[in-house]
């Protein structure tokens, strides 16, 4: 444990002197505002919360998420450096978290950039602070699950494109969950319905960005960051031997 | 300090090493020499703890060392080239102290330290990849001795280094035989024939020699052997049968250099000189050999594999 700060550290540096972490960021940023602003009158409407921006969010992480989770693994994309880090006494575990945390504090940073879309809303009406705050917690925590996934996949393939590829079809996979929950709904059983729907990180985003703070749903987004990274120790665990 | 004892290892069901006992002591020097490069990097790997034996028992100071604590107390400079895009010597330096546990004035003086002993000055704040071989081996070795090891372990260290560097590197690993247990896989086993104590000739996946490494250059052909350079022609015949010669190689492509051979046990040089003044032959090249280790270990190689 006492590793981690190193690895954390060491992972930022990294994240910040390539220029394509500013770039996806910038990408998101614009995206996610010209977007908002594009698909709904959110100024003409007296909006109290900023839900026109964040439910573009989870198809926004298409583009981010996987940009950043390749760069989560590129110093031990070079074989010397994987091999090099063998030989330290660091352990699988130590070296997941780091990294992830690194990046989930990226993202992080690129939510709060989005800080003068609060201003705006508090100059021109009055916002709901607490559920905007709400909301952002909700779109760190689906970005947390995502890259999660992402840190996973790294450790199966090593490729820098198979890896970005792979991360956008799972997050595709799961952002068209729903579609596939709509077709199923008359054919498939209740349970199976159920279970999917239960399983669909897309709604339980919904319900967290509609404000409504439920304990479950937050739950379920740090055990599957936590499922994720355990799978992802435990790959690197195996690999080691 | 190190200790091995029927380690066999087997990947994809070939057998790489096969019942492989040694053990060394503290400020030994190895050299571990062989026809099979992977062979070699294998048993630094199953030393350093990155793999595993498939059976066998392998200890470091008591310890095996996929332990997590016994790590700490091992350094090694792998073969694989070492490559970052953006780090530079320096900040990767620092990273490594970082791991090791260093922090503040501390890993400020142990990164000095080794940048110091590895002369690693002028490339400092490049990044890694653009450096040469040469470069990233002295950087993964300061990498490698930056927290003071008492097992280091070099893959191939003299690989791209400069001939006129080999002189500051051989005392570089003399000075580290001072303070630690230093192994060294080389396929240039002449380079390194002052630096180590001892050798380890692997052949086949096994141990086919485990001796000092005069013993070694003993038993080359070349042993004592003496090769001289004539301007005036030589008379062969006188010295063939000059008293312990075993015999005369004529160099094809250097016309008027000869290699003459010694008899075990024979030292055949005073006999040469002597023959030489009582000639008057004009001689501009003598020397006398040590042993070619080179040929020693291809021959212990091939013997093993027939």
């Amino acid at each position: 444990m006492k590793l981690l700060p190193v690895i954390f550290k060491r992972q930022l540096a990294s994240y910040a002197c390539t220029p394509g972490t500013y770039l996806s960021v910038a990408i998101f940023l614009v995206l996610s505002v010209a977007l908002g602003f594009h698909l709904s009158p959110w100024l003409e409407q007296d909006s109290s919360t900023l839900q026109v921006f964040f439910q573009l969010h989870p198809w926004l992480y298409l583009l981010l998420i996987p940009a950043l989770a390749a760069q989560l693994w590129s110093d031990e994309a070079n074989a010397g450096f994987l091999e090099l880090m063998k030989t330290l006494p660091v352990t699988p575990f130590e070296w997941v978290i780091g990294k992830f945390l690194a990046a989930w504090v990226v993202v992080g940073v690129a939510l709060l950039l989005t800080f003068p879309l609060v201003i705006i809303a508090n100059y021109l009406g009055r916002a709901d602070n607490a559920v905007i705050a709400s909301q952002f917690l909700a779109s760190w925590l689906l970005a947390g699950s995502y890259l999660s996934a992402g840190c996973f996949i790294f450790t199966c393939v090593r490729q820098r494109t198979v890896v970005v590829i792979l991360t956008m079809g799972l997050l595709l996979t799961v952002s068209g969950l729903s579609s596939l929950l709509d077709a199923l709904e008359h054919q498939a059983p209740i349970w199976v319905i159920d279970s999917l729907s239960s399983l669909n990180p897309l709604s339980r985003f919904s319900s967290l960005d509609d404000g409504k703070f439920a304990l479950r749903d937050i739950l379920y987004f740090i055990s599957m960051i936590l499922a994720f990274l355990t799978a992802a120790t435990i790959t690197l665990n195996y690999k080691h031997r | 300090m190190i200790e091995i004892s029927n380690v066999t290892k087997y990947l994809d069901k070939k057998n790489i090493i096969s019942d492989l006992s040694f053990s060394a002591n503290q400020h030994e020097c190895l050299g571990l020499f062989g026809e099979d490069p992977a062979v070699k990097t294998l048993l630094l790997n199953i030393l350093s703890g990155t793999t595993s034996p498939s059976s066998g028992h392998v200890t470091v100071q008591g310890i095996n060392p996929q332990v997590l604590k016994i790590k700490k107390a091992i350094g090694y400079q792998l073969d694989r080239d070492l490559g970052h895009p953006t780090m530079s010597a320096n900040a990767f330096l620092h990273f490594i102290a970082s791991i090791r546990g260093f922090h503040g004035a501390e890993k400020r003086a142990r990164v000095e330290h080794a940048a110091m002993r590895l002369e690693l000055w002028p490339i400092l704040n490049a990044p890694l990849d653009t450096l040469c071989t040469g470069w990233k081996r002295k950087v993964a070795i300061a990498q490698a001795i930056l927290h003071g090891p008492a097992l280091l372990l070099l893959d191939e260290p003299t690989e791209g280094l400069a001939p006129d560097q080999r002189h500051t590197f051989r005392a570089l690993i003399r000075s580290l035989t001072q303070e630690m247990t230093v192994i060294i896989a080389s396929r240039h086993c002449d380079q390194l024939s002052e630096l180590c104590t001892r050798a380890l000739v692997l052949a086949g996946g096994r141990l086919v020699a485990d001796t000092p490494l005069p013993d070694l250059q003993r038993d080359s052909r070349h042993f004592q052997a003496v090769t001289l350079t004539a301007q005036t022609p030589l008379d062969l015949l006188a010295l063939a049968v000059l008293p312990g010669v075993a015999g005369i190689e004529e160099h094809r492509h250097a016309p008027g250099t000869v290699t003459v051979l010694a008899m075990p046990g024979h030292n055949i040089s005073s006999h040469i000189h002597t023959l030489i003044a009582s000639r008057r032959w004009q001689i501009s090249s003598l020397h006398q050999e040590s042993g070619r280790l080179n040929d020693v270990v291809h021959h212990l190689s091939r013997e093993a594999t027939l």
